[in-house]
Order: structure tokens, then C-alpha cells, then sequence
């Protein structure tokens, strides 16, 4: 190898490494700005906006069907799927939260009608897994039996974000137990709330 | 050899001596900047941090320059135009709540010349080039760096300059707390006659 060559490539990176890279400047060093330059700050503010969003995912499309399968039905044989126990784990709770003054929130869970008699749903969280997120999961494990009342799903925590889409978050197994195969009212829904 | 090492010697004693040559100037840094999140710069998708958001400031909510100081007689201006140097601006943050991301940036030839017109612009070779400012990154955001030792060169420009509007932007994540903050944001200049 030539000796231009050598010369070609240590430049080559020398410039590589100084025109990259941002200038810093050790400030607190007088000398590097006392002679004709200057020091000087000012204040500013920053205000930042409470947040509390929860999604269930999928979305929109997180509609849970149980019962009936009416593809299956045929005349003069037994109607299967009417009753029994359904079960869904494919609901993921995704929510991005900031606190004012540190204040933690937790996530509650209710219906938005009273659940008929001769119909049981529960709810339980599953798994707590974090995809892009940031935040640190405190669910309650335990199963709860769905009514109009509100519930706590997700324990006390702090500010932070879980990561959006299935697969990150919470993962619920919603249950439906529905011995006799009745159906619920008309707009129907579960509600889940972050305070 | 001999030659070499004279020149290098020259160079140098020459550098030091210009340093010191330098003529005082004052630093002028105007606008209290007020960071405030409005409800549509906050993230709407549950679960993604609200940093992928971020909201910007005024183009001008702080405007700096920085002119000679006058000796006796001879004014500000006067001064300005017939000693031109070059000045690298920096840029810190001191007390910005963790998990914030502040950015700031100008634009090029932003502000104004100071004297507009001057004798150094008629030259046929100018020393240091055309009394032109010259932001980093190519005009867009750098991180201010929140660090009361450490800052980032924002722009340098060539002679005295008023009125450089700087503009920020705040990506702010989910996991710091709402509220207000104060922050201080610093300036320092630093004055060379090396090209």
C-alpha cells in the first residue's frame, strides 16, 4: 500500500469522526468562552397535560360472541353451542398514562347493564407483557365476576405507557358461564375505566 | 524538518495571539419561552408514549445576538465592522424533568447583520467568508443536551448579529409527571478568528 493511500484513509476517518459529530463544549470552563464570548440563560416554563387513554385491542374490532353457531344448525338435529362455558383470551388492555403531581391511577371494570340472571362472566388478567412499552404492571389476578358496579382489574400504578397492539399490556380471559343459553340485552357492553 | 517544525511553532504562537486580540462583546438573550402542551398535542393512541407527539414553541420564543462592546468613543456598531470574528453558539438545559426530550433550532442567515452594511462585506477576499449564519444539523431540531457541564453547538455566524430567533420543540414522555416546570436554558458563545 502506498503511503498516500495510508494518508487517504486516516483523513478519510479523521473526517469521519470530527465533521459527524456535534460540537460540545464543556461550559463550565471559563477560558473556553471568555475571550470575546459570552455566557448568558434565560427561563422558560413547561406545562404538561394529565393523560389517561385505555384501549382494548383489538380495535375496533374487540367484539366477544358466544352461543350460537347458526352455520352449523340443521333441522331435526340437537342445537349445539346454545349453553355451557365460552371462554376468550384474545383481549389485550393497552392504556398510556401521565399523573399529576405523581398521583397513580388503577383501571376498573364494569358493565355497562345488569348482567341477566342465568349468566356469570368473569374476568381475569392473564399476562402483563410489555412490547415498546414502559411501565411497571400491578394486576389483580383474581378472577372477577362482572356486574354494573365497578371493579378493580388493574391495581395502583404510576405514569407510563404499555406498548399499543395485541400482544402488550394486559391480556384478558373474559368467561362467559351460560348453562341455559340465553342472550344478553341489545348494547350490551364492558366497560373499562382508568382513574 | 526544520522548516516544518518553524511553521508549526508560528502557527501556533499566531493562534494564541489572535485569541487574545479578540475584542469583548456582550451576549443578548430575550423571550421567556412558555412550553405549554395544548390537549391536541397530547398522544391519542392508548399505549404509545406521548414522546412520538411532541409539541413546538414560537419560531421566536427566544431571540439572542451579539454585538462589541464600545470602547470610549468608537460605538458598538463602528466596532462590529471593522473587527469580524467568528462565533459558535452552544445550548444546555439545567433543571429539565427527566424523561423530557427539549430540541431547538434556527434557521439559516436567520436574524440580522449588525452593522447591516459593512465595509467588510465589500471586500474582494474576506477573511473569514460572508457574514452569514449557519445552523447545525442543516437547520433542524438538535437535542439540547440537560446537562449543566455539557452543550451542543446550535449555529455558528460570522460578525456581530441580533435578533437570532430560536425555536424548540418538547417531546415530553408519558412517564413524567403533568405539571409545570421551570427550566433554565443557557447560551454560550465562544469567538474565534480561525476560519
Amino acid at each position: 500500500m502506498k503511503n498516500t493511500d495510508y494518508i487517504l484513509a486516516a483523513l478519510f476517518t479523521l473526517c469521519f469522526a470530527v465533521c459527524g459529530a456535534q460540537e460540545i463544549l464543556n461550559v463550565t470552563i471559563s477560558s473556553n468562552f471568555i475571550f470575546g464570548g459570552g455566557q448568558q440563560s434565560n427561563f422558560a416554563t413547561l406545562s404538561l397535560q394529565p393523560i389517561a387513554i385505555l384501549d382494548a385491542e383489538p380495535d375496533p374490532s374487540n367484539t366477544i360472541s358466544f352461543g350460537l353457531n347458526s352455520t352449523t344448525l340443521e333441522a331435526g338435529l340437537p342445537a349445539t353451542g346454545v349453553g355451557g362455558i365460552a371462554t376468550n383470551e384474545n383481549i389485550w388492555l393497552n392504556y398510556t398514562y401521565r399523573g399529576v403531581n405523581f398521583a397513580n391511577a388503577k383501571i376498573y371494570v364494569r358493565t355497562n347493564q345488569i348482567v341477566p340472571a342465568g349468566i356469570v362472566i368473569k374476568i381475569q388478567v392473564i399476562a402483563a407483557t410489555s412490547i415498546g412499552g414502559s411501565y411497571i404492571p400491578n394486576q389483580n389476578s383474581s378472577p372477577i365476576t362482572l356486574s354494573s358496579a365497578e371493579q378493580i382489574l388493574i391495581n395502583s400504578f404510576a405514569s407510563g405507557y404499555t406498548g399499543n397492539g395485541l400482544g402488550t399490556g394486559y391480556n384478558l380471559r373474559i368467561t362467559v358461564e351460560n348453562q341455559s343459553g340465553l342472550s344478553l340485552p341489545s348494547g350490551f357492553e364492558i366497560i373499562y375505566e382508568i382513574k | 524538518m526544520k522548516n516544518l517544525f518553524i511553521i508549526t511553532v508560528s502557527f501556533l504562537l499566531s493562534f494564541s495571539y489572535s485569541q487574545a486580540q479578540i475584542l469583548a462583546g456582550t451576549l443578548n438573550v430575550t423571550g421567556m419561552p412558555s412550553f405549554t402542551q395544548s390537549v391536541n398535542a397530547v398522544v391519542v393512541e392508548a399505549g404509545v408514549d406521548d414522546a412520538s407527539v411532541g409539541f413546538e414553541s414560537n419560531f421566536d420564543a427566544t431571540k439572542i445576538g451579539f454585538v462589541l462592546d464600545p470602547i470610549l468613543l468608537l460605538s458598538s456598531s463602528l466596532l462590529c465592522e471593522q473587527n469580524v470574528y467568528r462565533y459558535k453558539v452552544y445550548i444546555n438545559s439545567v433543571n429539565a424533568p427527566a424523561n423530557i426530550t427539549i430540541e431547538a433550532k434556527t434557521t439559516v442567515n436567520s436574524g440580522q447583520r449588525f452593522p447591516t452594511v459593512s465595509i467588510y462585506d465589500t471586500l474582494l477576499i474576506k477573511p473569514l467568508g460572508q457574514r452569514n449564519l449557519m445552523p447545525s444539523n442543516g437547520g433542524n431540531y438538535i437535542v439540547v443536551p440537560n446537562n449543566a457541564t455539557q452543550a451542543v453547538k446550535i449555529m455558528e455566524f460570522i460578525g456581530c448579529r441580533k435578533d437570532i430567533p430560536i425555536q424548540f420543540r418538547i417531546k415530553p414522555s408519558s412517564l413524567c409527571p403533568a405539571g409545570t416546570y421551570n427550566i433554565e436554558i443557557k447560551y454560550t458563545v465562544v469567538a474565534s478568528l480561525t476560519l
